[in-house]
């Protein structure tokens, strides 16, 4: 009985919605099946240029990450192996982009340059990634929660929420793997780097999840509370459907568009602070090879080995831009109000 | 009215209280040891005992929160190898390794912050709202879409990199280091002049954007059109009757902008080498200074939720049409 009504309610959802442009152009016969909002901005995000360029700069990016062990195997080098002998005494390079080491040698160390740039694409990639799923999962379930019960648990989440929203983040960000790399490493001293680096990527993860499901959480909150006055969550009440379908199967559907336009907005604005972070030196840390490393470490060569600099600087402003543009455009193709 | 002003206080205190709480556990009370990271590693059993009982770490965790919270209310007093030390409230502890009150390196780091910030805001402020009204007056134009294509683009580059490449690539800017106003305003200004032209020309991407949006709103008002058939001049116009309406929702933007880049100045501070509040943050994570950690975290939640208070109140002051729920 239930998965009837569910049949014969959502039909009225998508007829809620703005209507389809199929329908209104007089070449093509009526259909009587709507396609669904999402449907209707994915087809217009294909139709957006910027938006194509760049979701394939993204996945150009996301490709040399998968990739990076081959692409290093590729040139034949790793990026950890130290080459000596290609640093002269005072710690420069003797050699510039060869076909042994298409990006030339790190000062100092002497390791690829290649090898290190396409591995430093991954931990930006994994620590956002991650941290956008978490951050969006969280606050579309505390959101619903809160929006859909009401009363003292809408009021302590909403308190939480705002607590949340409260807290000065970045300081914090630099405070609590602080504490934490001291409960799980112990004194500083004592620690080997590998042990101190896993700690770093799972605090930097833990961290910004912590301060980043609360925005998405007010959203849906106040999505849902304007939602669950409309009549097909009444009528799916009535009829008896569970709540956790209501919530799951009724309104979930409905919050397609501002969780998927936070989502992506998320993405470039995550891979900042995992880079923001690591250059300060709160982030992740060495041999972990990442561009926030690699960037403040090449800051006092950037007269002598510009490369050095530029690589890693170029790699995440350009990746940024492009999931910035891709956001923008996600949120215009999922808002029927803009136009461009 | 002032049951709603009321009720944000008591919801700000609240707010504060439980990050004080809360940040004491997690700094003092988790299962961490501060004070073998002071005794470094030739240390001994008396040391370490010594270190734990002037630290107030051997005392039950109700009574080291009670202690702190006592001290930031009325002061109190710390016994080091026999010497008393009152530290005057509001007092939160001393620096493991400056020996310094914390209050006192607060103090010093604020002034910093603060300069760079409020530089930063008036170059902000003034760049965007110039560009944004320019671009609204132009709406569609070659000059509007090349303001908006740029300020879309710069708002996307992650700040950090774009001052890290001012810092190293323009030279031509004095030499940034922090000077008291209050002894030199000339060498204070020069000194921050690289900061303020990065924080602000970088924000300034964002403001423009903004003003732009609400000068085209107010522009379209019917008390512009009512302005323009009355025969004022067009400068006029748009500068006296127009800026004057699309100011408001920039100037919001602005207050909770502020709070964030307060607690949020860390990248500019330390990039271009500026004592501020993030640099002593940064510094006590480095050094595992937890008086120091915890003294920044909560300085950085009171501002915070001090100006939240503020622009929620003025708002609701400046606005009439703001219904108090």
């Amino acid at each position: 009985m239930p998965t009837e009504v569910i049949h014969r309610v959502e039909p009225l959802i998508e007829g809620a919605r703005p209507a389809e442009p199929a329908a209104s152009s007089p070449s093509r016969p009526v259909r009587t099946r709507g396609k669904s909002p999402t449907a209707i901005a994915f087809a217009r995000l294909r139709t957006d240029r910027v938006a194509v360029i760049c979701g394939a700069i993204f996945l150009f990016f996301v490709l040399i990450a998968i990739f990076a062990p081959l692409l290093a195997k590729l040139e034949g080098q790793s990026p950890t192996a130290y080459h000596q002998e290609l640093v002269d005494d005072y710690g420069f390079p003797t050699i510039g982009p060869t076909s042994e080491h298409w990006f030339g040698v790190e000062p100092r160390l002497g390791r690829d340059l290649f090898a290190r740039w396409v591995y430093g694409s991954r931990p930006s990639l994994i620590v956002a990634t991650s941290v956008t799923i978490i951050t969006s999962l969280l606050g579309v379930v505390v959101g619903l929660v809160a929006g859909f019960a009401g009363g003292w648990t809408d009021r302590i989440l909403s308190w939480v929420i705002d607590f949340v929203l409260s807290l000065p983040y970045l300081l914090f960000a630099i405070a609590v793997p602080a504490v934490l790399l001291s409960i799980f490493v112990g004194p500083a001293d004592g620690a080997s780097v590998d042990q101190v680096s896993r700690v770093r990527f799972i605090s930097l993860i833990l961290v910004l999840s912590l301060f980043g499901w609360a925005g998405l959480a007010r959203l849906i909150r106040g999505e849902v509370l304007s939602l669950r006055e409309r009549e097909f969550i009444a009528a799916a009440r009535v009829l008896g459907v569970p709540t956790s379908k209501v919530l799951f199967k009724e309104l979930l559907p409905n919050l397609v568009a501002p969780i998927v336009v936070s989502t992506s907005m998320a993405l470039p604005s995550y891979i900042v602070v995992e880079a923001g972070l690591t250059y300060l030196g709160v982030g992740l840390t060495e041999p972990t090879p990442s561009w926030g490393v690699t960037i403040s470490a090449a800051q006092s060569f950037y007269r002598a080995d510009p490369l050095y600099l530029w690589l890693p600087v170029l790699g995440i402003t350009v990746l940024v831009v492009a999931l910035s543009l891709l956001g923008d455009s996600v949120r215009d193709a999922f808002d029927p109000r803009t136009r461009r | 009215m002032l049951l709603y002003i009321l009720k944000r206080v008591v919801s700000a205190i609240s707010v504060v209280v439980v990050t004080l709480v809360a940040s004491f556990a997690l700094f003092f009370l988790a299962p961490t040891d501060p004070a073998g990271t002071i005794c470094g590693t030739r240390c001994n059993a008396d040391r370490l005992a010594e270190i734990r009982s002037s630290l107030g770490l051997d005392e039950p965790p109700i009574e080291q929160i009670g202690g702190y919270m006592k001290g930031i209310l009325v002061g109190r007093d710390y016994t080091t190898s026999g010497v008393v030390q009152h530290c005057d409230a509001p007092c939160l502890g001393y620096s493991y390794t400056l020996g310094q009150p914390v209050t006192k390196l607060l103090a010093q780091a604020l002034p910093v912050t603060v300069s760079i910030v409020l530089g930063g805001a008036v170059v902000y402020l003034f760049f965007g709202v110039l560009f944004g009204t320019l671009s609204a007056q132009r709406r569609g134009g070659t000059l509007d879409r090349a303001l908006i294509g740029s300020s879309i683009v710069i708002n996307s580059i992650p700040y950090f990199v774009v001052a890290v490449l001012v810092a190293l690539y323009v030279t031509v800017l004095p030499h940034s280091e922090y000077h008291p106003l209050l002894s030199n305003p000339l060498l204070w200004a020069s000194g921050l002049v690289a900061a303020w032209l990065t924080l602000g020309l970088t924000n300034a991407a964002a403001y423009t954007r903004y003003s732009r949006a609400s000068m085209i709103e107010s522009l379209g008002q019917d008390f512009v059109r009512t302005a323009r058939s009355k025969g004022i001049s067009e400068r006029r116009v748009v500068y006296r009757h127009g800026l004057r309406a699309a100011l408001t929702p920039v100037v919001t933007i602005f207050g909770i902008d502020l709070a964030g880049q307060l607690t949020g100045a860390i990248f500019t501070e330390q990039i271009f080498g500026l004592p501020g509040i993030g640099v002593l943050t940064l510094r006590a994570f480095n050094q595992y200074d937890l008086p120091v950690l915890m003294g920044c975290v909560l300085l950085g939640s009171v501002v915070l939720v001090v100006m939240n208070l503020v622009v929620d109140i003025v708002y609701t002051v400046l606005d009439p049409r703001v219904r108090l729920g």
